[in-house]
């Protein structure tokens, strides 16, 4: 983009101002934008952690609510947390008061009572262990009913290391041992044992999992008897915290892709309509700042559409202005008509009726002036009459060589005192136009060249052919051409050379009606009816300082037939 | 008798300074300014000729329909554009429209008188029963000079004056190239090479309207045109 931006840059001309460096473009500022959608994750980030704090919460609630059950359950049992015996039946050391058929029963209530995934254990006021019921891990057959369905798959396998990076999973493979610390010293154990209800969280020996302890005092009337602790892991509300967040991310990423993706083809809609429009903006306008062909505007109905119309209406209008000072030229001469008319027949009545001696001295020079008037109007009427001419010519197939050839033996013969030097090609470079155009645009440039040779220097003339182009040059020694304006010469009314001072007498041109070199007016108009015709042969007419520095050469450059 | 010559021209300027030239000349002119005092003259009684400017007043093209009209009066009263319009295309329509002639403003008046002159010889031929003929006979084809009508293998071709003379200064020294200034003396016409071209071109495509084959008007690049005789020999 910035290639092409260049080239087009260096093509419209030293003149016009060097362009800023661009900044970020639209579509770069579009992906900052989406960015912004990044956002998301991390409110969601937070707004899970929120709902894992009320998840924990509430299991904390829950498991409360199970000690305070279980211990509700052995309130006032003084059968089952009895004080005054000992028991060892077999390995097992029972602690003292207890039963086998106590622990059995106390037991029995635990299990009835008991959540999957959590552990109860009911210690005597000795910090003994009565009862120990249930497991912290969690029930494995859980895990499989997940991943069922294929979007889950995917968007395991596509963000599963994503979220293992970004998540810690739970784990069941954690030492669920009971640590002895946590029975002779828990904190939770020892205000349960005072008679206050307490939740604890503590990590697993091995650091693995966190686990929730609720213990609850067990009252025999007044007197705490033992204590009730339910243990569960932290490892549900992980896994339900990281299912959340899983949803979640996948959803913004979706989103945030989505969003970009989108963002991404509008943007780039919109820098490639930019793009379009100024390539048609500078393509609209040659480096000599004409008009070069219709502006194509965009009919979208939005804000760049309406952008490409007001250029096309402007470009519209400056055409039509540059249209009207081309013809400018054209209808002066025919305004001018008229009253020249009316001299010029005045003049021709005043000369044949009576008049005062030596009037027809002055008469004859009004007469040279008019006619040199006419020969002006009719130099800039030809531009126009070409053009009208363009519209209606029918093209044939000719030999650029023949009529060059032809060309050239009639100037030899009309100017004895310029030497020609001609170059032709050995063989025949057939055109498709109008041979009758060619040698007009040839009388432009061979007088151009005239205007401006330097006396007994010979003026080129080559023709041949490169490729699909024939080009015809003709070149002359005598003044340069300012550098910069070089190409502004094949407009109409541009004159940039100052005539060469001896070319007077060079100028004795067969033509009545033009008056001698030193009266005729250098309009500017020959070469601007050379650009006409190389144009209308759908090539192009180039005037440049020739290598050696010693006159101009101008080239036209047509595509061979 | 002396010829009226009815000149309908806006400028005053200039119809007065044409009406004084042609009366010097023994010339009856009628000036009119303007289509409809132009149109009535002519219905009450016909000029011997009439110069016609195309753009009259108001009119734009206010001369082409008073031609109409007055060729819908007589088919033979000799008409001549004078005007200062010199495009390709008013000098089409204005011939085709039945003028004999079509003259830029720039003109100048002998050049003009001549033309005149050169009208009314023709009508007077015309009119005249053919006696002592003068005629230039170039293969396929004959002018009459004093008739200034041109026949190509016995059909006549339709050239108006200047044409005429254009192709009788071709023809006087066939295969002699002319070059486009002589051309243009030898028509009495003060136009640029542009013209020439355009008028070579009708002259061409006249003759190849009655004979397809013509190709006897050949184009020297640069130089000119020359007359080439027998068929085939460009």
């Amino acid at each position: 983009m910035s290639a092409e931006h260049a080239e087009a840059g260096a093509g419209a001309a030293a003149s016009a101002p060097a362009r800023p460096r661009m900044g970020l473009s639209i579509r770069t500022r579009g992906l900052l934008v989406s960015l912004v959608l990044l956002a998301i994750p991390f409110v969601g980030y937070g707004y899970v952690r929120e709902v894992e704090r009320v998840l924990k919460a509430a299991q904390e609630q829950a498991v409360t609510a199970q000690a305070r059950a279980v211990a509700t359950a052995l309130h006032d049992r003084p059968k089952l947390l009895d004080r005054r015996f000992d028991r060892v039946e077999g390995s097992a050391v029972y602690p003292r008061g207890t039963t086998v058929a106590a622990t059995q029963e106390i037991e029995l209530i635990v299990r009835g009572l008991r959540r999957s995934g959590s552990r109860i254990w009911v210690i005597d006021q000795d910090r003994r262990l009565l009862v120990l019921e249930g497991s912290l891990r969690q029930d494995p057959r859980r895990e499989p009913d997940e991943a069922a369905d294929l979007w889950d798959r995917i968007q395991r396998a596509v963000l599963g290391p994503l979220f293992a990076l970004l998540l810690d999973r739970p784990r069941e493979d954690f030492d669920d041992a009971l640590p002895e610390a946590v029975i002779s010293g828990g904190r939770a154990v020892d205000n349960a044992l005072t008679g206050v209800p307490s939740t604890r969280w503590r990590e697993t020996a091995d650091r693995r999992a966190v686990v929730l302890a609720a213990a609850h005092p067990v009252w025999n009337g007044t007197e705490v008897v033992g204590a009730v602790v339910v243990e569960e892991t932290t490892n549900r509300v992980l896994s339900l915290r990281n299912r959340a967040f899983e949803q979640l991310l996948t959803t913004t990423l979706a989103v945030f892709v989505l969003g970009a993706l989108t963002l991404f083809f509008f943007t780039r809609s919109l820098s490639r309509r930019l793009a379009r429009l100024r390539d048609e903006a500078e393509q609209a306008i040659d480096a000599r700042g004409r008009i070069r062909r219709a502006f194509r505007a965009e009919r979208d109905r939005d804000e760049i559409g309406d952008l490409s119309r007001s250029f096309g209406t402007v470009l519209d209008r400056l055409a039509e202005y540059n249209d009207y000072l081309e013809r400018m030229a054209a209808r002066l001469s025919h305004e001018l008509r008229t009253p020249i008319a009316v001299v010029s027949s005045s003049l021709d009545n005043l000369r044949t009726g009576p008049s005062a001696p030596g009037a027809q001295v002055y008469i004859q020079r009004a007469e040279e002036g008019v006619r040199r008037l006419n020969a002006l109007l009719t130099r800039m009427s030809e531009a126009r009459r070409l053009a009208e001419t363009l519209k209606g010519t029918e093209r044939e197939r000719f030999d650029l060589g023949r009529v060059v050839s032809g060309c050239v033996a009639g100037y030899v013969a009309a100017f004895p005192q310029q030497r020609f030097d001609l170059r032709l090609p050995e063989r025949r470079i057939e055109l498709d136009g109008a041979p009758d155009l060619i040698a007009q645009l040839l009388d432009k440039l061979v007088d151009n060249a005239r205007d401006f040779s330097a006396p007994g220097e010979p003026i080129e003339i080559a023709v041949d052919a490169e490729w699909d182009w024939a080009r015809l040059a003709v070149s002359n020694v005598g003044p340069l051409l300012p550098e910069a304006m070089a190409s502004q010469v094949f407009d109409s009314m541009v004159s940039l050379r100052p005539p060469a001072p001896n070319g007077e007498g060079a100028r004795a041109k067969a033509e009545p009606p033009i008056a001698p070199k030193s009266a005729e007016p250098h309009l500017g108009l020959g070469l601007f009816i050379v650009r006409l015709i190389a144009e209308f042969h759908g090539g192009t007419a180039t005037a440049r300082n020739r290598a050696d520095r010693r006159g101009v050469v101008v080239e036209v450059r047509i595509p061979v037939a | 008798m002396s010829r009226r010559i009815a000149i309908v021209e806006d400028d005053a300027a200039i119809r007065e300074n044409v009406a004084d030239t042609l009366r010097r000349q023994g010339y009856e002119p009628t000036p009119y300014a303007d289509r409809k005092t132009a149109l009535a003259a002519f219905r009450s009684r016909l000029p011997d000729l009439a110069i016609v400017d195309i753009g009259l007043g108001d009119e734009v093209d206010g001369g082409f329909t008073l031609v109409r009209e007055l060729r819908a009066l007589s088919e033979t009263v000799p008409i001549i554009f004078l005007t200062a319009r010199d495009s390709d295309l008013d000098l089409v329509s204005g011939l085709r429209l039945g003028a004999d002639d079509y003259l830029t403003k720039t003109i100048s008046m002998p050049h003009l008188l001549a033309r005149l002159a050169a009208l009314f010889r023709r009508v007077e031929v015309l009119r005249s029963p053919p006696k002592n003929e003068e005629a230039v006979e170039r293969g396929p084809l004959r002018l009459d000079l004093k008739r200034m009508t041109a026949t190509w293998r016995g059909g006549p071709i339709d050239l108006t004056l200047t044409e005429f003379w254009m192709v009788h200064a071709l023809v006087k020294y066939p295969g002699h190239v002319k070059s486009r200034d002589q051309l243009m003396s030898e028509a009495n016409l003060v136009v640029d090479d542009g013209t020439i071209t355009s008028h070579i071109k009708r002259i061409r495509k006249k003759f190849v309207g009655a004979d397809p084959a013509f190709d006897a008007i050949d184009t020297v690049y640069g130089m000119g045109y020359r007359w080439v005789e027998g068929p085939g020999a460009a």
